[in-house]
């Protein structure tokens, strides 16, 4: 008998309420917003965080909205209910606190730009963003398909997706790995979890 | 017994140094009023006016008095003095009678003097300068667009410097000027301060131990903005001080952090500040200086 695919994570999308993210004190308040939003909803999900409208975020702020809530996440981690994250609407003058927060802790976090670029933030190895490369550019491939840009090596190419998706970076979908933007398109157009 | 301070005539960074050395002699007397007399200043800077007020707040500390201050007789002086709402800021911390509010039209001050003394504060900083930062920056300095976004995040991060490791009120102010005796070009020179516990005071708690007898106002600054350190254990934590000195680097700008008796420096080709000074007169707090220089018009930078 095969095994069920893993469920599609619900999508949501948590508004980050400031035009102006900036300080710690505004951070955490964020954060807990959407920690609450996210410990409301049971099993698998996604959650978008939009920062469309933000004008200024700095590096205090992006400790607490964007790193420490995937590093809570992660620490909270539950294999039958992972929690994804992703930054949408991103401009490139945000990059930078976003991803220094991130770093500092070790962390990683995918982001699609305001011009729907897909880009990784954060700390990863080379090889685990070449990888994240290639699979964001298809959306959906098997290790085998994406093996090219490591040289042709499948089993590097299947160990690397695999470690991403236990960084909750991309998701395993049973026959294939796919990029988090592809759970999120299928949500913007309306197709059922 | 009372004592008179005379205030430097260029009351710059430079300036600050020679008054509190001043300050220090003074205070061995044990005054118990103080008179800082301000009339001969011929020239102040955005770190000077602010830095006036924090050696009247270290005076009230210490006499239990506000201090008695003399104003410029330079007109320019004045005018800029009042313009960037020193005379509002000092009332409380000098025995000057309330100021009006300021009634003067628009300017090119990027920031006028501010109190920091919440994270309130610090939103109200950004929200206000983002307009002003845009034309001086682009237009005037003529920086690139995204800088406007990057002297946001600078600004934010070095008021919330003042809130997160002080445990005290401090202020900032911002102005551009013409720097040419040093450099021939318009500068941004924004300046931070606060009378608090400093460097060595937020981050022995965490650190002092570690560094055993080296450890002093120098090195409490060195592992601030050399090695990220901060006063919590959180490895998010400390990464404020390390863009800022990024970013300047990058505009060529230069970084002045003082703190107790020492001062370290981020300095481009373009000054001789020391990097690292200790046995400075001592003071309490954190005074921080970020200067941005014009880019040449059309330049690689």
């Amino acid at each position: 008998m095969t095994p069920l695919p893993p469920a599609r994570p619900s999508v949501a999308v948590a508004s980050l309420y400031q035009t102006y993210l900036v300080t710690r004190h505004t951070g955490r308040a964020v954060r807990l917003t959407i920690e609450r939003m996210v410990e409301e909803r049971p099993g698998p999900s996604l959650t978008v965080l939009d920062f469309s409208e933000v004008a200024v975020i700095d590096f205090s702020c992006a400790d607490e909205v964007v790193a420490r809530l995937l590093h809570d996440a992660h620490a909270a981690h539950d294999a039958a209910a992972p929690h994804y994250f992703v930054l949408d609407g991103i401009e490139e003058e945000h990059m930078d606190p976003v991803a220094s927060a991130l770093a500092r802790r070790g962390l990683a976090m995918a982001a699609r730009t305001s011009a729907r670029r897909s880009v990784l933030l954060g700390r990863a190895e080379p090889e685990a963003r070449t990888v994240w490369d290639a699979l964001a550019e298809r959306g959906r491939a098997r290790a085998h398909e994406l093996a090219g840009c490591l040289g042709g090596d499948e089993s590097a190419c299947r160990e690397w997706l695999t470690r991403l998706d236990e960084r909750r970076l991309i998701r395993d979908a049973g026959d294939e790995f796919e990029s988090l933007f592809v759970i999120l398109g299928a949500d913007e157009r309306g197709e059922p979890a | 017994m009372s004592r008179v301070i005379d205030v430097p005539e260029e009351m710059d960074h430079r300036g600050f140094e020679e008054l509190l050395v001043d300050l220090d002699r003074a205070f061995e007397d044990e005054p118990s009023r103080v008179l800082l007399n301000a009339r001969h200043v011929r020239w102040v800077s955005p770190y000077g006016l602010i830095g006036l007020l924090a050696v009247g707040r270290v005076i009230r500390d210490r006499t239990g008095h506000p201090a008695a201050i003399e104003a410029p007789e330079n007109r320019d002086v004045r005018s800029y003095a009042e313009f960037m709402g020193f005379w509002q800021a000092a009332s409380g911390i000098f025995d000057v009678p309330p100021a009006d509010p300021r009634t003067h039209g628009p300017h090119d001050a990027l920031l006028e003097i501010t109190p920091i003394r919440s994270h309130r504060d610090v939103h109200t900083v950004v929200e206000r300068v983002r307009e002003r930062a845009a034309a001086i920056l682009e237009k005037k300095l003529h920086y690139p667009k995204p800088s406007v976004i990057q002297f946001s995040v600078m600004l934010s991060e070095v008021c919330q410097n003042i809130i997160e490791h002080s445990d005290a009120d401090g202020w900032v102010c911002a102005q551009t000027y013409d720097y040419k005796r040093r450099l021939g070009r318009e500068v941004l020179m924004l300046a931070v301060m606060d009378v608090g516990v400093g460097f060595q005071g937020s981050l022995a708690a965490e650190h002092a131990r570690r560094y055993g007898e080296s450890w002093s106002p120098a090195t409490a600054l060195e592992a601030a903005l050399l090695h990220g350190e901060s006063r919590f254990r959180d490895p998010g934590r400390g990464q404020g001080l390390q863009a800022i000195r990024r970013q300047v680097v990058k505009w060529d700008g230069e970084l002045a952090i003082r703190s107790g008796n020492a001062q370290i420096a981020i300095v481009p080709e373009w000054d001789d500040l020391p990097p690292l000074q200790r046995n400075l007169p001592p003071f309490p707090g954190a005074q921080i200086l970020i200067v941005m220089p014009a880019r040449e018009e059309g330049g690689a930078r």
